[in-house]
């Protein structure tokens, strides 16, 4: 038989309310409150209850994330549920750290179950399973029997499991799939349209999605001491690429180094080039300035504007190249630029 | 205009004495085929395989699908490719369905190359697995081009298109058995009934992102980089006004045979009269500088306007930055007050996380989404393989690899392969086949 | 610095300054030497003021 572990806060262990909220990390074995219910439900058997206090995690979330994953180090487990949570939002962060943890560490299904309302699910539906919940403990049955079900269909190895099907909140997740009847997507378009046209509701199939914000970094104050990096998405490396970055679809990066370099030299000479294959690649080969532009940047440093110009560039290939993968190379790019003293980068993409 | 095209269903292929027709088989001398293939004298070498479905046949890399076709006025089948530019889309051209011609490289593969498995799991990621193929397997001396990853690919693609026009020729003199008749009365000129039905344009994106000639698709022969959105009668896409072109990852392309048989434009014309006024095409491209995807985007809303569109289809041939200019053309149509619907595919990375369009904007908010380019996908080794294997991995092509550090390379020994769904032959069938979508996991 | 100014956008990128073109964002192989070098120069000079501004919302730089 499959086995599950559940997390709950202090309150649903029965061992108390807001004064007992600091409570310390603890795994019992065997079932606790809500643990019982989700034992009835599910096809797996829950051996253990993880109980923690909601301040305890709030604030010390360090040390009860690595007290727990330490708990967990010699059980053996297939799932891990958490909550639910109900509208209860630091139950809900809780139930997001603990899972999102577990997940990364034990590459294991996580479910939970928080209120719409509950902060707890834009912070963590990208992590986790969660399912919209009632707003307090008096949708227990309901709440609990929504997680059992989708574990019970993960166990079992059914799907596909989809949000609209399935109900749990959209994690950004999405994937190309079959639909059963085969409609071709000319005719999804004419309905959609025809809908739309006469003022009907219509469901797009891409829905648009938040768009992602970046924290706005701290202006330079003073250029002229600023160390400046180049990097680019183009796709400029030397000839033989000795990184071996992709010419699409990268999952590589490299540093090349520019000292004493004023430009940088093209391929003809046998230096830089791109490898990019989402472009004409005839202008940067010729000229890989046009892409990274060195001799400007030089200029700007003999004229005592900025301070100097980084000792490498930076360079990878943007097509086909997921956000995922291009925000891991960023921030490896960014350790070494930070350990070497980089104030600013300017990257150029194609 | 009114076009008829007479259609001979082709149930099989075979190679025998006389390149003939008959109730449904198709025989072909294959000596004097490759005559007409080798008029060009950069084909080097040529030979033609024929792929049925449910055969255990692989094959790879396949840079262009046309369906057989001949007119009957003797005109080039596709104007400004296999003869004189004359305009297309009247008259009566005769096609062989239910199969096509494939241009696949005898070894070398490039960027925008592409796979078929006519049977097995991998049979499903791709239309022409339906298809009885006779596929044109070739090499040139175009030595130029041999180690780069993107090809004209011009020889074997020209000559693709001379054999479909010879195929298609068979049937010119024998008696019509099903017709299609395509016909749409000029805009000005519709009864009332049919004014008064929401009226549609279908506004296509074609590849045109490389600045060199001969790598884009072609509009009567004419290159789709260098030119302006222009309003084109249906029927002129459905007759071979347009030819695929050779650059974009392959998922994501739209050879010439599916533009002889969109099936968006199909639908619009069996919607036509009914539900909507079907008012025409608007050809539009896409561009490699945001001033050039903003004037298009411009003429686009402006033709739509001019010709009172209250609704539109807008689809695109490609993905990354191609997206900005879908997401201009989107946003300028719903700013003009035409309702717009979109199809595209999405590049939603091998976990699905990644944002599905490089551009999103929120008046975009109807779009028929037809699969993920970053599909991870393994199959099985094939029995036969036609053209090479090993191209899917050494040639550059958009879905393959050389090496990874985790999956290894694409092609391995036993002939199993691993590859993204970019570099399944015209996969994503945004103009309209898609049966797939996308769906958050 | 990008030509693709809704793709920068669109992932987030707070000071952004316009490039010319995706493949040749820095300098127009039909122009001339001299003007391909001004263009560039001045571009990644406005690059730097971006960097010494601060913004307090997506901002894309004039060129």
């Amino acid at each position: 038989m499959k086995k599950a572990i559940i997390y709950i806060n202090q309150f649903f262990a029965g061992i108390g309310g807001e004064e007992e909220a600091d409570h310390q990390p603890e795994i019992r074995e065997g079932l606790v409150g809500p643990a019982m219910l989700l034992n009835q439900l599910s096809d797996a058997e829950v051996t253990d209850t993880i109980i923690c206090g909601d301040n305890f995690m709030g604030s010390n979330e360090e040390e009860a994330v690595e007290k727990i994953l330490g708990f967990l180090e010699d059980k053996e487990f297939d799932i891990f549920f958490a909550g639910p949570a109900f509208q209860a939002g630091r139950y809900g962060n809780a139930c997001g750290v603990i899972g999102k943890a577990v997940k990364e560490a034990f590459d294991v299904p996580v479910i939970s179950s928080m209120n719409e309302e509950n902060p707890g699910v834009d912070m963590f539906k990208k992590d986790i399973y969660i399912f919209p919940g009632g707003k307090s403990a008096a949708k227990m049955k309901d709440d609990m029997a929504k997680m059992a079900e989708l574990g019970n269909k993960i166990l079992n190895g059914e799907g596909p499991l989809t949000a609209e099907e399935e109900g749990f909140f959209t994690r950004g997740i999405r994937h190309q799939v079959w639909l059963e009847d085969s409609k071709p997507a000319a005719d999804r378009a004419i309905e959609m349209l025809l809908k739309k046209v006469n003022g009907e509701e219509f469901k797009s199939e891409l829905p648009i999605p938040k768009i992602d914000r970046v924290p706005i970094a701290e202006p330079i104050k003073d250029l002229s001491e600023a160390t400046i990096a180049l990097a680019t998405s183009g796709g400029i490396v030397p000839v033989d690429n000795p990184d071996k970055i992709q010419s699409a679809s990268a999952t590589r990066w490299g540093r090349y180094s520019v000292e004493g370099l004023d430009n940088l030299p093209n391929r003809e000479a046998g230096e830089f080039k791109t490898i990019h294959a989402g472009y004409d690649p005839a202008a940067a080969d010729a000229n890989p300035d046009r892409v990274v532009p060195l001799d400007a940047l030089r200029a700007y440093e003999e004229e005592g504007r900025i301070g100097k110009v980084h000792e490498y560039f930076y360079t990878t290939v943007g097509t086909g190249t997921t956000e995922a993968e291009a925000a891991r190379m960023g921030q490896e790019m960014v350790e070494y630029m930070k350990d070497e003293g980089v104030d600013a980068v300017i990257l150029t993409s194609t | 205009m009114r076009l008829e095209i007479g259609n001979f269903p082709v149930e099989d292929i075979v190679f025998g004495e006389e390149t003939s027709y008959n109730d449904g088989l198709l025989t072909i001398n294959k000596e004097e085929a490759l005559e007409v293939v080798k008029e060009d004298e950069h084909i080097t070498e040529a030979d033609l395989v024929i792929a049925r479905p449910g055969e255990e046949k692989r094959i790879v890399p396949v840079k262009e699908a046309i369906e057989p076709r001949y007119r009957l006025n003797g005109d080039a089948t596709f104007p400004g490719v296999t003869g004189k530019v004359e305009s297309v889309g009247e008259g009566r051209t005769v096609a062989l369905k239910g199969c096509s011609v494939l241009a696949v490289g005898k070894h070398w593969g490039s960027f925008g190359d592409g796979l078929i498995d006519m049977s097995g799991e991998g049979a499903k990621y791709t239309y022409f697995s339906k298809l009885v193929n006779v596929c044109l397997v070739a090499d040139t001396d175009e030595e130029f081009e041999r180690e780069e990853q993107q090809k004209k690919n011009h020889a074997i693609r020209w000559a693709a298109h001379r054999l479909a026009e010879y195929l298609g020729e068979t049937v010119k003199d024998l008696e019509l058995k099903e017709e299609e008749v395509l016909e749409l009365e000029p805009i000005t000129k519709r009864s009332q009934d049919v004014n008064d039905l929401p009226s549609v344009v279908y506004v296509m994106q074609p590849q045109s992102q490389m600045e060199e000639l001969g790598y884009n698709d072609l509009v009567y022969g004419w290159d789709a980089n260098r030119m302006l959105p222009t309003l084109m009668h249906p029927n002129e896409v459905l007759d071979g006004a347009i030819i695929s072109g050779s650059f974009m990852p392959c998922s994501s392309k739209w050879s010439t045979y599916d533009f002889q048989n969109c099936p968006t434009i199909k639908r619009l014309y069996a919607e036509h009269g009914k539900t909507i006024n079907f008012l025409g095409v608007i050809m539009s491209n896409l561009n490699v500088a945001m001033d050039q995807k903003e004037r298009a985007a411009m003429f686009v809303q402006q033709i739509a306007k001019s010709l009172g569109a209250d609704a539109a289809i807008l689809a695109e041939e490609g993905y990354g930055n191609p997206d900005a200019d879908f997401i201009a053309c989107f946003a300028a149509l719903e700013d003009a007050g035409v309702k717009t619907v979109g199809m595209t595919n999405e590049c939603t990375g091998r976990d699905g996380q990644s944002q599905p369009l490089v551009t999103l904007d929120e008046r975009a908010d109807a779009i028929v989404s037809c699969g993920n380019v970053s599909t991870l996908i393994k199959l099985p080794p094939m029995e036969t393989v036609i053209g090479e294997l090993e191209a899917l991995a050494r040639d550059g092509l958009s879905g393959g690899w050389a090496d990874d550090e985790k999956l290894g390379p694409s092609v391995k020994e036993d002939g199993s392969i691993i590859m993204e769904n970019n570099s399944m032959f015209c996969g994503d069938q945004v103009l309209g086949w898609s049966p797939k979508t996308m769906k958050e996991f | 610095m990008a030509n693709l100014i809704p793709v920068a956008e669109t992932v987030g990128a707070n000071r952004m300054v316009p490039t010319i073109s995706i493949p040749y964002p820095l300098g127009d192989p039909e122009s001339s030497e001299d003007e391909q070098w001004k263009l560039r120069y001045h571009r990644v000079g406005v690059a730097l003021e971006a960097l010494e501004t601060a913004i307090d919302e997506q901002t894309v730089f004039e060129v």
